[in-house]
């Protein structure tokens, strides 16, 4: 309905709501990187998806369905009085692509983060923002006791082109989980300003 | 269909579970969150006489447009919803912060905002997406 639309007179400046993704494997340090930057303590709330299951018993058509509950785990930076800036972390299991499919609408840009015990694990995540032309960083988290690569083997393992940054990060820390944020916003920015001259 | 001779009871069982009377005190854990939604938006997505009901974003910010009315108490969600959106909120905060998962919050807002309960609130300064990315930039900097 139209009413429903029309502009209400707020006495508090309404902000923009804008958000950025963080991507990665199971474990990868999502939300700690998200804690880490977030004003609030993160907040999580669930989606529910009915699935069909196939047991063992057949029971001859009668539906079995069972309803999964997907987290969803968001972090808030507050940008002055006319942006909020909200983190989410995309659910681990690659099934959850529905969720993806969402959380990638409209968000500025995306953060991939890189376990090399595990690079594998943050394969999909660059699969799909590449399809999906979501703009995006690889951060490297560090964690005790993994091989140290380069910025280049990285790169040549996820094979992402090399307009891409692919940096270091502490997931943990931070300053280091700002400088992050930091780098993908500056990539957005340039890739907008290399796109409209070129 | 040779399932039939298969389940005697247990369908039957089943039926009646889930017609148990509702004012149980609520069971914590699983349970409670698995079943709830279901009846928390039975009927809301029925298709409306009056065209789809509106998409709700997850960042999509609505207002409540009145208080909770006398009547409110017969749906707990949309008192709770009515009186956490007298301050304009996301709906995934929204969802957070009562508890509810997005899917049903994001449905009964719909409702609400079709009913007129809610309002959708849209930015009070209009910033286009460069002038966004700059600001967020100079607001992560000075972080």
């Amino acid at each position: 309905m139209a009413s429903a639309d029309s502009d209400t007179q707020p006495t508090e400046a309404i902000p923009h709501a804008v958000k950025i993704i963080v991507a990665g494997g199971f474990g990868a340090g999502k939300t700690t990187l998200v804690s880490s930057v977030s004003e609030i303590a993160p907040l999580s709330t669930e989606e529910l998806m009915t699935e069909a299951s196939y047991g063992v018993d057949d029971l001859g058509g009668v539906e079995e369905k069972t309803t999964t509950t997907v987290a969803l785990d968001f972090g808030r930076i507050t940008i002055g009085t006319d942006i909020v800036l909200y983190l989410f972390g995309t659910p681990g299991q690659d099934r959850f692509w529905f969720m993806w499919e969402e959380l990638a609408a409209g968000a500025l840009g995306a953060v991939v983060l890189a376990d090399t015990r595990r690079l594998d694990t943050c394969f999909h995540a660059v699969d799909f923002f590449e399809r999906k032309g979501v703009p995006f960083i690889v951060a490297v988290n560090r964690f005790e006791g993994s091989t140290e690569y380069s910025a280049e083997e990285v790169r040549e393992a996820l094979d992402v082109p090399e307009g891409v940054p692919v940096v270091a990060a502490d997931a943990r820390d931070r300053k280091s989980s700002k400088e992050v944020l930091v780098e993908l916003v500056t990539h957005v920015l340039r890739s907008r300003q290399a796109a409209m001259s070129g | 269909m040779n399932a039939e001779r298969q389940r005697p009871q247990d369908e039957a069982a089943t039926e009646l579970t889930r017609r148990a009377p509702v004012d149980l005190p609520p069971p914590e854990g699983e349970e409670e969150r698995f079943l709830r939604p279901f009846a928390v938006d039975a009927g809301v997505l029925a298709p409306r006489p009056g065209g789809p009901v509106e998409q709700l974003e997850m960042l999509s910010r609505v207002v409540a447009a009145r208080t909770p009315g006398r009547n409110e108490w017969l749906r707990p969600e949309r008192e709770t919803i009515l009186t956490h959106a007298q301050r304009a909120g996301t709906v995934v905060e929204l969802a957070a912060e009562l508890g509810l998962p997005l899917g049903q919050v994001r449905a009964i807002a719909a409702e609400m905002l079709a009913e007129g309960s809610l309002q959708r609130c849209g930015p009070t300064r209009s910033l286009g997406h460069s002038d966004i990315l700059h600001a967020v930039l100079v607001g992560l900097r000075s972080l």
